[in-house]
């Protein structure tokens, strides 16, 4: 107890749990990149983090901007591009987890990244389908993270396969046996897929959460587990290390944005006075 | 495909653009996030080129410069830049919604698959079939069916996706450095930049440095744009501002954060244009202006330290069969002992 932390930094933590010692992941910019380094400064040293850029064991001495920025380009094992990963890495199995935010998310964790109201007449254009789809589709494993998006009966645009309509409908439709998204986690909770309905469910509420605040944003009934998991918070060695590579990350979008206005506004002020 | 067999290609990029692009052309940037050839963006937007085609795996300023000046109308795309929440950078939405610009989507994948097949000279390639449940396979846009297609494997009779392979007009690509031929050398993230630079006809390309054919000729792994490909060389430090290019500079978020607070409405995005692209001639008076505005500093502070890659050893034994004294170690003779035995063994001609 005792332990102050913020919201990023607990869902850095708990995603990081997710990658286990001597696998191999595809890592987006953000979180994920920030749980990555997380992971192999613990307790998976031995896992190889790789961008669709086209970089294999990349060892980021920051949170990119980007997944093919300079703090990315520099000490990596394989320099490949962008069909050799989908190819000779991702379509011969040799990813284990994907990670992936998420804007809209179904029942069966399909996704959308695409568009929120009809695609011809839409509210919003997200960021597009980039390498979500085929890293939902041909990962082993998909771990999910959600940071404003939302839960909803019916996607507006299917961009990336999760179980499709549950069951075997996702292995029916090409993608290898067994692959498809483990878990979801949120600023409230963490959600996982029954093996055999491949319907979510929820599996865990972050401290202070409860399952009435959880359920809140979820349009269905969504099934709760019985051994429901609190969400184990960081210990001081492992927010020093999110701290000190991610504290971008820690602080969140809203303070990073206001922390940089500062300091344009500062060097725009000094060139002037010049 | 033409060829370009000039030895010295060397021009500006105005005289580059003038010569190798017209309206409603198609065009590809042969990278994306890095490296970015912003400097013959800007001179795209800057000749008034109009109704082209742009396919572009994803972008943070290009593809929102070329559609708030009408340089584009037509968008083949993967994803888009945010800056916070989920909404896509506002030129984009903007020009979406108020259809200045058909937008088909694609996957990082399918996208550059699409140029792979191009740039091998096939019709088609095969994909990840199992991505055909998705809407980016399912719902058509201005490229109709020319895009996905289901094919037989004539191997085991599966059915299986495939893109279609397109080869657009041109391709614009910034290097870390080419020599007057222009034989472009690349490293660091490769992403798209093969194959986006091999399916284009031709290729303009913008380097940071003008080098040596020999500084090329030792170090031919690295070279990614042919010479017969490349209709024109353009030197260009800073070329990619404010992208990075590695071992050269980092990206600009100072720049970038002005950028992003200009971006909101078309009036503040069509001032930053005027300021940085249309009341500037080219990238040496762009980067004056820089620094009359943030200050040498800020620029200096953006430039790489060294972290130099290993050298690939290209030596071997012997570099010719006749070494400096004129004598073969391979057949134990000098020239005049190897012609006298050609004469002996009959196979000289009289002519």
């Amino acid at each position: 107890m005792g332990i102050k932390y913020t919201l990023d930094e607990l869902i850095v933590f708990r995603a990081s749990k997710e990658i286990n010692d001597g696998e191999m992941v595809v890592i987006g910019q953000g979180i994920p990149m920030a749980a990555g380094v997380l992971a192999r400064s613990t307790h998976a040293p031995n896992s190889v983090i790789i961008t669709e850029a086209g970089i294999v064991g990349l060892e980021p001495f920051k949170v990119p901007l980007h997944i093919a920025d300079t703090s990315c380009t520099q000490g990596y094992s394989y320099g490949c591009d962008m069909i050799d990963i989908f190819t000779s890495v991702v379509n011969h199995g040799y990813v284990d987890v994907a990670f992936l935010g998420v804007g809209q998310i179904d029942r069966y964790g399909n996704m959308n990244s695409s568009y929120i109201g009809d695609p011809d007449n839409f509210e919003m254009r997200m960021m597009g389908a980039g390498g979500a789809p085929e890293f939902a589709g041909y990962a082993k494993r998909n771990v999910l993270t959600m940071r404003g998006g939302q839960f909803v009966e019916k996607l507006d645009y299917l961009t990336s396969p999760g179980y499709i309509e549950g069951g075997n409908s996702r292995y029916e439709a090409g993608m290898p046996e067994g692959s498809g998204p483990s878990v979801l986690i949120t600023t409230k909770g963490v959600f996982r897929f029954r093996p055999d309905t491949k319907e979510m469910y929820v599996a865990g509420a972050h401290p202070g959460v409860s399952v009435e605040e959880i359920r809140a944003d979820i349009p269905w009934d969504i099934p709760v587990s019985d051994n429901l998991e609190i969400t184990e918070l960081p210990d001081e060695k492992e927010l020093s290390i999110i701290r000190t590579f991610a504290p971008e990350i820690s602080m969140g979008r809203k303070l990073q944005i206001e922390t940089l206005v500062t300091r344009v506004m500062r060097i725009l002020t000094e060139a002037a006075e010049r | 495909m033409e060829k370009y067999m000039d030895q010295d290609k060397r021009m500006t990029a105005k005289e580059a653009i003038e010569k190798f692009v017209s309206d409603g052309d198609s065009l590809v940037y042969a990278n994306c996030l890095t490296s970015m050839p912003l400097a013959l963006v800007h001179e795209l937007i800057r000749s008034g080129k109009k109704n082209l085609m742009l396919f572009q795996q994803g972008g943070i300023e290009e593809v929102d410069l070329m559609l708030e000046t009408g340089v584009i109308d037509r968008l083949v795309v993967a994803y888009h830049f945010r800056i916070g929440g989920k909404r896509v950078t506002p030129p984009l939405d903007r020009a979406m919604k108020e259809k200045r610009v058909q937008v088909e989507e694609m996957t990082n994948f399918t996208l550059l698959s699409m140029m792979k097949a191009g740039a091998m000279g096939y019709n088609f390639l095969p994909v990840l079939s199992g991505i055909r449940v998705t809407d980016v396979v399912r719902r058509r846009g201005f490229l109709g069916d020319q895009r996905f297609a289901e094919v037989v494997d004539p191997f085991s009779g599966e059915k299986v996706l495939a893109v279609k392979g397109y080869n657009p007009d041109f391709a614009l690509m910034h290097v870390q450095r080419a020599d007057r031929a222009g034989n472009g050398q690349l490293w660091g993230a490769m992403i798209n930049s093969k194959w986006a630079a091999l399916a284009a006809k031709k290729i303009i390309l913008s380097t940071e440095k003008i080098v040596d054919s020999e500084v090329i000729k030792s170090s031919p792994h690295l070279t990614i744009a042919p010479a017969h490909k490349v209709c024109a060389v353009i030197e260009c430090p800073w070329g990619a501002h404010p992208s990075e290019m590695a071992g050269n500079y980092d990206y600009d978020m100072i720049f970038r954060a002005l950028y992003f607070a200009s971006i909101g409405t078309p009036e503040a995005f069509q001032a930053w244009i005027k300021e940085w692209v249309y009341d500037i001639p080219d990238r040496d008076e762009y980067i004056k202006r820089y620094i009359a505005k943030f200050g040498e500093d800020n620029l200096n502070r953006l430039k790489a330290k060294p972290f130099l890659s290993a050298p690939a050893d290209y030596g071997y034994p012997f570099t010719r069969d006749w070494n400096d004294e004129g004598y073969s170690e391979k057949f134990g003779m000098n020239m005049e002992e190897f012609v006298q035995m050609l004469d002996e063994k009959g196979v000289l001609l009289e002519g």
